[in-house]
C-alpha cells in the first residue's frame, strides 16, 4: 500500500525555478498542474469533528469531510448551499457524510470558522530515467476575512511517495529541506488557519482541570478554580444569547452552577458579607436560564417522550408541541433580558474582585485561606459523601419526589468536588472510578426527576393546549402520557435502591475515608 | 475489492502481448480501478515502458517463495492507481523455481492471492511459450486475453491455446477455467488477407473472438521511444482508440461470476 503523503512547512519560497535548482540534477521537477481553492471551515464550539481526527469544509457548494490536515477523503456530500449560519445534523444533505458528521456532533451546531483559500502547485520528480518517483503538492495557503483582506499562512510541502521508491522520496527531502527551509508541520492546516482567526483550534470545552497542588494555600487554588469555570461562562454567553444551540446555554449553566457549589463548599475562604451577596446573584443568574434550559431539554427530548405512547396517538400531541415551541421563545427572550442586564454585568465584576481579593487580599478574616488545599478537599468530600449516605439511608420507594432531587443536588456537588478538585489531587484510579459509581446514581436520580419535571410540565401546559385546534386529542394524549411517566418513575425509584447501595457499600465508604482522610 | 487477473497471453511471440498488456492496464487505472501490471517475461518489456529498472530483490526464486513479501517488490508507475511488479532476468528460471513446489501449476495464483484484495484488475503479461509458466498462468488467470495476427498460421496457434487452456481447466485446481478472449492485433486493413482471415476467425470463434481489434501501427511502435502507453501520449490515434474499444470489450464480455 502506497503511505500517506509526508506534510512540511516551507519557510522559503517553493517554485519550479528553486525546487529544481535544491534537486541539483540527482532529480528532475516538472510541473504538472495547478489550481485555486476556497474552503470554510466548519466544526462546532467545542471542536467535536476535530476530536474525531477530522476537517469539515464547505467548497465550491459541496461539503467535503477530510481527515484532520485536509489531505485524505473521508466522506463528501452532495451539493448544498453555502453555509450562512449554523448548520445542524438535521439540515445536511442525507449519506455518508450526514451519518458520521451528524452521529459526532449531535445537538451542536456546526459553525463557519474562517475562510481559506489555497493556491496548489504540483510537481511530479523524476529520475535519470525520467520516471516519476516522487510526488509533490505545493499549497500556498491564505486565510481570507469577512472584509475579504488575505492573510497569508504557512506555504505547505506535500511529499506524497510513489510505491517503491522511499529511498528517492528520502533524498528528495533531503535535497530540497535547506534549500526551501523545511521543517515538521507542527500543525495542521486548519489549526494553523483557526490560530490565525484568533480562536482556540482545539475549541471550548466545559471540562475544566486546573492543575492544583495538595500544599497550596485553598484560597488561590480556589480562586484558579473559580477563573476557569468564569472562563467558560464568558465563552458561553454570545452563543446562549443568539440561541446558536442549546448546548451554550447547557454549559453556561453547568458552570454557574459548579461556581455556586465551589461558594458553598469553600465559603470560608470568602468574605462572609461578600460571599451573601455573590452567591444570591449566582442564584439569580443559575434562576434566570433555567425555564429556558428546562424548555430546551423538552423539545429536545419530545420525540422519546412521545415515542412513550402507542404509535397511532403520537400525532395527537402536536398541539404540546406547538405551545412548547411558544413558552421557549418566551423563556430564552426573558433570559436573554436578564443576561444582559446591568445586574448580570455588575454580578461578574464584583465576582471577579472577590476572586482578587482570594489572590492577593488580607486573609486574616479569612482563616481557612491559607490551609493547604489537599486537606480542606478531603474533609469536603467526606463531608458530602457522609451527608449523601444519610440522605439516600432515609429514602425508600414511597418517598417524595422533593428527597431524591435533593440527594441529586447533593450527588451534584460531590461530583463537582470530586471533578474539580479531587481528580487534580487525588489517584484518579480511586477518583475515577468513583466518579463512575456517583454517575449511575445520578443517572437514575436524573431520570426520576426528568420524569416527574415532564409531569409536572405537561399539567402546566393543559390549559393552552386545550384551546389549540386538534387540544381535546392532544389533552387525551397528555393524560395517557402523564401515566406513563408516572409508570415510569414508579420504576425508576424501584431501581434507587440497588445503586444507592452500590454507592453506600462497605467498600466504597473505606475507600473514601482512606483517600480522603 | 477482489481482483480479476487478466493475462495476455499467446504461445508465439511479437504478436502485441505487451502492448496490449500496458495499455489495457493503463485504461483500467484510468477509469478509477486500482490496477496491478506484473511482467513475468524476463525481456521486461513491460518494465522497460513504464522506467521502471528491471530488478527483483530476491530473484523470481524469492518472489514464487515468499509470497507475503511480493508488496515490496511492488513500483508505482508515473501513472495514478497503476502499478507494477518489475522483471528481471532471473524470470527466464521461473519455470524452475515453480517446479520446487509440491503443486507447482497452483503456485502462482497463491502468490497472487493476497494481491487481490489491493487491486480491481491484474493484469499478467506472459512470455510466449508453453511451460510450466503458462500453465500456472492458466490456473491463476480468469481470462486470457489472446493477441491473434490475422494470417495464416494463426487459426493454428488459436486452436493450440483452447486446447492448452481446456486441459488446465480439466485437470488441476478444479475450477472453472480461464475464459478464453481473443482480440486481432497488428492489423493492416489494407491486406486481403489480413480481412480474409479476421471474417473467417471471427465466424469460427464468434464466442471467444472480441469484435475490437488493434490496428498495426506507427504510435504503438512509438510506445518505446515514449516509455508510455499509446493513451497517454497519443490518446486521438487509431490505436488508441483501438485500445478503448477493446477494453470495453473486454469488460462487458468478461464472465459475470466469480472464481
Amino acid at each position: 500500500m502506497t503511505a500517506e503523503p509526508i506534510e512540511l512547512i516551507a519557510t522559503q519560497p517553493a517554485t519550479l525555478d528553486s525546487i529544481d535548482r535544491a534537486l541539483d540534477g540527482g532529480f528532475t521537477a516538472q510541473r504538472l498542474d495547478a489550481w485555486e481553492s476556497d474552503h470554510i471551515l466548519l466544526d462546532t464550539f467545542d471542536r467535536l469533528l476535530r476530536s474525531e481526527g477530522w476537517t469539515l469544509a464547505h467548497q465550491y457548494g459541496r461539503l467535503a469531510l477530510s481527515d484532520r490536515r485536509m489531505i485524505i477523503p473521508v466522506a463528501s456530500g452532495p451539493p448544498s448551499g453555502s453555509p450562512s449560519g449554523p448548520l445542524f445534523g438535521r439540515d445536511l444533505p442525507a449519506g455518508d457524510l450526514r451519518q458520521r458528521v451528524a452521529d459526532a456532533i449531535d445537538v451542536r451546531a456546526l459553525l463557519p470558522l474562517g475562510r481559506l483559500h489555497i493556491r496548489t502547485e504540483a510537481y511530479r520528480i523524476t529520475d535519470d530515467l525520467q520516471k516519476t518517483v516522487v510526488r509533490v503538492n505545493v499549497l500556498v495557503p491564505q486565510l481570507i476575512s469577512r472584509g475579504g483582506s488575505a492573510t497569508p499562512l504557512s506555504t505547505r510541502l506535500r511529499i506524497q511517495e510513489v510505491r517503491g521508491y522511499q529511498d528517492e522520496r528520502d533524498e528528495v527531502i533531503a535535497a530540497l529541506s535547506p534549500a526551501l527551509g523545511l521543517g515538521d508541520a507542527d500543525q495542521t492546516l486548519p489549526d494553523e488557519a483557526i490560530l490565525a482567526c484568533g480562536e482556540r483550534p482545539e475549541g471550548f470545552s466545559t471540562k475544566v482541570a486546573v492543575p492544583l497542588d495538595a500544599g497550596d494555600p485553598t484560597g488561590i487554588a480556589v480562586s484558579r478554580v473559580m477563573r476557569a469555570l468564569l472562563e467558560v461562562i464568558e465563552a458561553n454567553l454570545p452563543g446562549t444569547l443568539a440561541d446558536t444551540d442549546s448546548e451554550f446555554l447547557h454549559d453556561y449553566r453547568v458552570s454557574i452552577r459548579r461556581t455556586r457549589a465551589v461558594q458553598r463548599q469553600f465559603k470560608h475562604v470568602f468574605d462572609p458579607e461578600e460571599l451573601k451577596r455573590a452567591r444570591a446573584e449566582f442564584k439569580w443568574l443559575q434562576q434566570s436560564t433555567g425555564d429556558a434550559r428546562d424548555l430546551d431539554v423538552y423539545v429536545l427530548g419530545f420525540d422519546a417522550m412521545r415515542e412513550l405512547l402507542p404509535e397511532e396517538i403520537r400525532p395527537d400531541l402536536e398541539p404540546v408541541l406547538t405551545v412548547l415551541g411558544r413558552r421557549r421563545m418566551v423563556a430564552h427572550s426573558a433570559m436573554g433580558r436578564a443576561l444582559r442586564s446591568e445586574r448580570a454585568r455588575e454580578t461578574f465584576e464584583a465576582w471577579e474582585r472577590i476572586l482578587g481579593v482570594l489572590d492577593h487580599g488580607p486573609d486574616a478574616d479569612r482563616p481557612y485561606s491559607r490551609r493547604p488545599i489537599g486537606e480542606y478537599t478531603s474533609r469536603r468530600i467526606r463531608k458530602v459523601y457522609r451527608r449523601m449516605l444519610d440522605m439516600g439511608r432515609a429514602i425508600d420507594a414511597e418517598s417524595p419526589p422533593e428527597e431524591f432531587h435533593d440527594l441529586r443536588k447533593k450527588g451534584k456537588e460531590l461530583r463537582y468536588l470530586l471533578e474539580l478538585f479531587g481528580q487534580p489531587l487525588h489517584d484518579s484510579s480511586v477518583v475515577k472510578p468513583m466518579i463512575k459509581t456517583l454517575k449511575s446514581l445520578q443517572d437514575v436520580l436524573g431520570h426520576h426527576q426528568d420524569r416527574e419535571v415532564q409531569i409536572a410540565m405537561l399539567r402546566s401546559l393543559a390549559d393552552e393546549v386545550a384551546v389549540l385546534p386538534g387540544g381535546a386529542r392532544a389533552l387525551m394524549a397528555m393524560g395517557m402520557l402523564t401515566c406513563r411517566l408516572e409508570e415510569d418513575a414508579a420504576d425508576t425509584r424501584g431501581r434507587f435502591g440497588k445503586v444507592f447501595e452500590e454507592f453506600a457499600a462497605k467498600d466504597q465508604r473505606r475507600l473514601v475515608k482512606d483517600t480522603f482522610s | 475489492m477482489n481482483a480479476r487477473v487478466l493475462a495476455t497471453y499467446n504461445i508465439k511471440g511479437g504478436v502485441g502481448k505487451t502492448s496490449a498488456a500496458v495499455n489495457l492496464a493503463y485504461l483500467a487505472a484510468r477509469d478509477g480501478h486500482p490496477t496491478l501490471l506484473w511482467d513475468l517475461d524476463p525481456q521486461g518489456a513491460s518494465t522497460f515502458l513504464f522506467r521502471i529498472r528491471p530488478r527483483l530483490k530476491g530473484g523470481a526464486r524469492e518472489l514464487v517463495a515468499l509470497r507475503s513479501r511480493v508488496g515490496e517488490l511492488i513500483k508505482g508507475t508515473d501513472h495514478e492507481r497503476l502499478e507494477l511488479l518489475p522483471a528481471d532476468f532471473s524470470l527466464r528460471h521461473l519455470d524452475l523455481d515453480l517446479d520446487a513446489f509440491k503443486r507447482p501449476a497452483l503456485r502462482l495464483a497463491k502468490v497472487i492471492e493476497p494481491m487481490r484484495a489491493e487491486y480491481d484488475f491484474i493484469f499478467l503479461d506472459c512470455a510466449p511459450s508453453i511451460s510450466l509458466v503458462s500453465e500456472s498462468v492458466f490456473e491463476a488467470a480468469d481470462a486470457l486475453l489472446v493477441p491473434i495476427i490475422p494470417a495464416a498460421l494463426s487459426s493454428r496457434t488459436f486452436e493450440q491455446l483452447e486446447d492448452l487452456a481446456g486441459r488446465s481447466q480439466d485437470g488441476l485446481g478444479g475450477r472453472d477455467g480461464a475464459q478464453v478472449l481473443a482480440f486481432f492485433s497488428m492489423v493492416e486493413v489494407g491486406r486481403p488477407m489480413h480481412r480474409n482471415e479476421m471474417a473467417r476467425l471471427r465466424g469460427a470463434h464468434h464466442l471467444t473472438m472480441l469484435g475490437a481489434g488493434v490496428p498495426d501501427s506507427e504510435d504503438v511502435e512509438r510506445m518505446g521511444e515514449e516509455r508510455d502507453p499509446v493513451g497517454a501520449f497519443a490518446p486521438a490515434s487509431p490505436a488508441a482508440m483501438a485500445y478503448e474499444a477493446l477494453w470495453l470489450d473486454i469488460q462487458r464480455r468478461l464472465r459475470t461470476t466469480r472464481r
